[in-house]
């Protein structure tokens, strides 16, 4: 009983900051485009000033910038992201219902893989210490981590679609697996790397500690010592890492979706910001960190179930 | 039509010319209508799909500025004129057209067979809906402006008239009358194009702004919108109400925006049968690939370098100038830079059936004679090896090009002893800088809106929005002016070649190259010709039996 009504009392506090947190994402996103050179109906082929007034007055535009601030931000209270400039008959709401699936499909498949099959590299590899069990896995983390995704990407497609055929080589198909299966490897390499040497750290301390070695002297199984006595505080280190690690699978199917041509909200984003497309950089600014925000916050939860040292303070 | 700019323009940044162009006057009816030989054995799935740029801003045609969304709006949609297989200009829904003798009133007669995708009949009210809807202030449309030519378009553009005082009339259900301020022989082109295309009336005002979606949209071209997914793609089904559906052999047309590197690859996997563009530094590697499916044509636009000429060091100081341009190798830029894509520049205008351009004596020196006049002109401009020039030349960012702005720093340093430092910038931030004048000498380009000399001359024109340099040149003006006023061609172009010839002698810019259109075409597509619009309808487009990929 007790220990639900902490978690409710962190959960509540950590809500509570996100909100002001959120507020200052949003405004420092809105101050740095609208500081930035350059409106969105700069044109290369500039337009009749009388005919770019009128424009911009039905974007309020022509406003002080106070008070289109003040007019974004009551908007974006209501969940309403307003219009998209640069695609001038849909909302910035429209953009992301229809992009956003995309990156949490690609996103949760490459965080999911890259825990999974980093944990069962890197426990291997500490149970086969020093054979080609340890010694092979851990050379292609290494190289895993090395290869940005720029490189991977265009090296997946090369082989398994331009030369074998087997897969597409780019391309979307809502519930089609085979679509998914290079991007999400191009994204998921350096976190499978990643995790798989941490995990493999972690083993090795964890399984070197005195309360495993007095399990293995009770006689117990090596797969009983694992599973009920070390799994948990190894994964610790890997629950904390999943925070980060999600803001970068954000940031990294940006790239990854421009090298398969995804329609995921990453491109929009960066189009978005060279277009000076206001509404739609700041409305994807502030969802990244609202994920980002939910996902620190899930994080924590599942490492204060792990670790019973860790309390929950809000 | 450089509002794509930050994706075509930019790739090519580095092409230093164009392969030598066509003289495309011929007309010939058989490229206006896609007839199959007997005996050509068709694929059972008539079905493309096209790389585009980048995502088009929008469907409207009226509200479109992009190049990447004329093809698609020009599948969707017909206007009183369309293009051939080879960018010329071919009756639409009007079959003829009369010009008055002053060449200001223009009569276009539509034809009855003309339906929408829903199977109302086109009619010339729905010209006049759409015309007046584009110069609406309340409809915001970039390009008002390109309806200038007709009567008052400009003053309600600008909210100084009203909007049915626009210079176009609904004579009867198949006549159209347009007004016109001055003459404009290039009329039939414009109508052609984005902004002059006719609207379904009943639909956008049941639909408001979302009338351009898919179930929403009615249009009047070869094909009808199925779907769009805003950066992923647009689908487009034969419309079987179009008037001419028994020449259109595609029965589906799918348009995926996507940078060139990944319009390659999905190209090679077999994803696409059709790439908008690809990378010039790939050139070669894709020729000894994939041979004769690299297409290249000439494309109505100029790679220049343009003067700020207001204040030091470059105002008042013509030799300054000209050293400047004759101390660049173009040859050298273009084969070694730009892979033999393209060749050199000397001139503004790209070649244009009819116009002669004047291109200056020292093009055809050889490099020693022109390096040397180079040198002369730097002295007699007051430089020399120990007060050389300083200044920045500033550049859009992309970060591929740096060699090709190093290579002309160099040449200049070599040839002349002048220091000229590269600086590259954001598109915006660069073009911001240019508005306020705060830029010296920058990199510039420009695409023809329609293929007449005007279209590149303007932007020369003092006071003329697009004149970034700040030249003003009364005896140029004047040139112009008489030019726009001429009712035959001829005589026109006589006068702007007068224009020219002026600016070649003052050079307020550098002229380095003309574009291409590059297109990557896969054995089994046909229907598709290089044209220097880079304009390329699928309602041309049909596909062979083949074997895959």
């Amino acid at each position: 009983m007790e220990v639900a009504e902490a978690m409710l009392r962190f959960l509540a506090g950590r809500l509570l900051t996100a909100v002001p947190t959120l507020v200052v994402i949003a405004t420092l996103a809105f101050g740095l485009l609208h500081a930035a050179p350059g409106g969105p109906f700069d044109a290369a082929k500039r337009i009749p000033p009388a005919i770019e007034r009128s424009i911009e007055a039905q974007y309020h535009l022509n406003e002080p910038l106070w008070r289109q601030y003040l007019r974004y931000m009551d908007q974006l209270a209501h969940g309403n992201l307003g219009p998209s400039y640069q695609y001038r008959d849909t909302t910035v709401n429209q953009l992301i219902r229809s992009g956003f699936p995309v990156d949490a499909t690609i996103g949760t498949s490459a965080l999911l893989a890259a825990l999974l099959i980093g944990s069962l590299f890197g426990l291997i590899a500490a149970l086969k210490r020093d054979s080609s069990w340890d010694v092979v896995p851990m050379l292609f983390a290494s190289i895993g981590i090395a290869l940005p995704a720029f490189v991977v990407g265009p090296l997946l497609i090369l082989v398994f679609a331009v030369q074998l055929h087997w897969l597409p080589g780019g391309d979307w198909r809502a519930g089609s697996v085979r679509y998914l299966i290079l991007p999400v490897t191009a994204l998921a390499l350096p976190y499978v790397a990643y995790v798989a040497r941490m995990v493999r750290g972690s083993a090795l301390d964890v399984l070197a500690s005195p309360y495993i070695r007095t399990a293995r002297a009770k006689g117990l199984p090596v797969r009983t010592v694992i599973l009920r006595h070390a799994l948990k505080p190894i994964l610790t280190p890997v629950v904390s890492f999943i925070g980060p690690a999600f803001a970068g699978v954000l940031t990294g199917s940006i790239i990854i979706e421009d090298v398969f041509g995804l329609p995921g909200i990453g491109r929009y984003f960066v189009t978005g910001a060279l277009n000076r497309d206001y509404t739609l950089v700041v409305g994807i600014t502030v969802l990244y960190g609202a994920l980002i925000i939910v996902c620190n916050l899930l994080a924590d939860l599942c490492y204060a179930w792990l670790d019973p040292r860790v309390r929950l303070r809000s | 039509m450089t509002a794509s700019l930050s994706t075509r323009l930019l790739r090519s940044l580095a092409l230093g010319g164009a392969l030598a162009l066509c003289a495309c006057g011929n007309r010939s009816p058989s490229d206006a209508v896609q007839t199959i030989t007997v005996g050509t054995r068709l694929a059972a799935s008539q079905v493309v799909n096209r790389g585009l740029d980048a995502m088009p801003r929008t469907l409207d045609p009226s509200l479109s500025v992009d190049t990447t969304g004329q093809d698609v709006i020009g599948d969707l949609f017909e206007g009183l004129t369309t293009l051939s297989m080879s960018g010329q200009v071919v009756p639409g829904v009007a079959t003829a057209w009369t010009v008055s003798a002053d060449g200001k009133t223009w009569t276009f007669h539509l034809r009855p067979n003309a339906r929408w995708s829903n199977g109302d009949p086109v009619t010339a009210a729905d010209f006049v809906y759409a015309w007046r809807r584009e110069v609406d202030p309340k409809t915001g449309a970039e390009y008002a402006g390109a309806l200038s030519p007709i009567v008052n378009a400009l003053a309600i553009a600008t909210g100084q008239a009203p909007v049915d005082s626009l210079g176009v009339t609904a004579v009867d259900p198949l006549t159209l009358r347009v007004s016109l301020e001055a003459p404009t022989p290039y009329l039939p082109f414009l109508l052609a194009d984005n902004y002059l295309q006719p609207l379904h009336r009943a639909t956008i005002e049941r639909y408001g702004e979302s009338w351009t979606r898919p179930g929403h949209m009615v249009s009047n071209g070869p094909f009808e919108l199925e779907a769009l997914i805003v950066g992923d793609r647009i689908t487009l089904v034969k419309n079987p109400f179009y008037w001419d559906a028994a020449h259109v052999h595609l029965t589906r047309v799918t348009y995926y925006p996507l940078d060139a590197g990944p319009q390659l690859d999905r190209y090679l996997a077999g994803g696409l049968d059709f790439t908008s563009g690809f990378v010039s530094s790939q050139y070669h590697w894709l020729v000894s690939h994939l041979g004769s499916q690299v297409m290249i044509g000439p494309y109505f636009g100029t790679v220049m370098l343009a003067f700020n000429v207001i204040g030091p060091p470059f105002e008042h100081n013509r030799d300054l100038r000209l050293a400047l341009s004759m101390a660049i190798d173009r040859k050298i830029l273009a084969e070694k830079l730009s892979q033999g894509l393209v060749e050199p520049a000397y001139q503004l205008m790209p070649p244009l059936a009819g116009y002669h351009a004047p291109v200056p004596a020292w093009a055809s020196w050889s490099a020693a004679r022109r390096h040397a006049e180079a040198r002369r002109l730097y002295a007699a401009a007051g430089y020399s090896a120990d007060h050389p020039l300083h200044v920045e030349l500033d550049y859009p960012t992309s970060p591929s090009e740096r060699d090709f702005f190093d290579a002309l720093a160099a040449m200049w340093r070599i040839n002349l002893g002048a220091d000229v430092e590269p600086y590259n910038e954001e598109f915006r931030v660069l073009q911001q800088d240019n508005e306020l004048h705060k830029t010296k000498l920058f990199w510039d380009a420009w695409i023809g809106d329609f293929p007449d000399p005007f279209t590149f001359l303007e932007l020369f024109q003092t006071g003329f929005q697009q004149n970034n340099g700040g030249y003003s040149n009364p005896a140029f003006d004047a040139l112009l002016a008489k030019a726009t006023q001429q009712t035959s061609v001829a005589a026109r172009y006589r006068y702007f070649e007068q224009a020219e010839a002026l600016l070649n002698a003052d050079a307020p810019y550098i002229a380095i190259s003309f574009y291409s259109t590059m297109n990557l075409v896969k054995p089994y597509l046909r229907g598709v010709k290089q044209n220097i619009e880079g304009r390329n309808l699928s309602r041309y487009m049909y596909v062979l039996e083949h074997g895959g990929r």
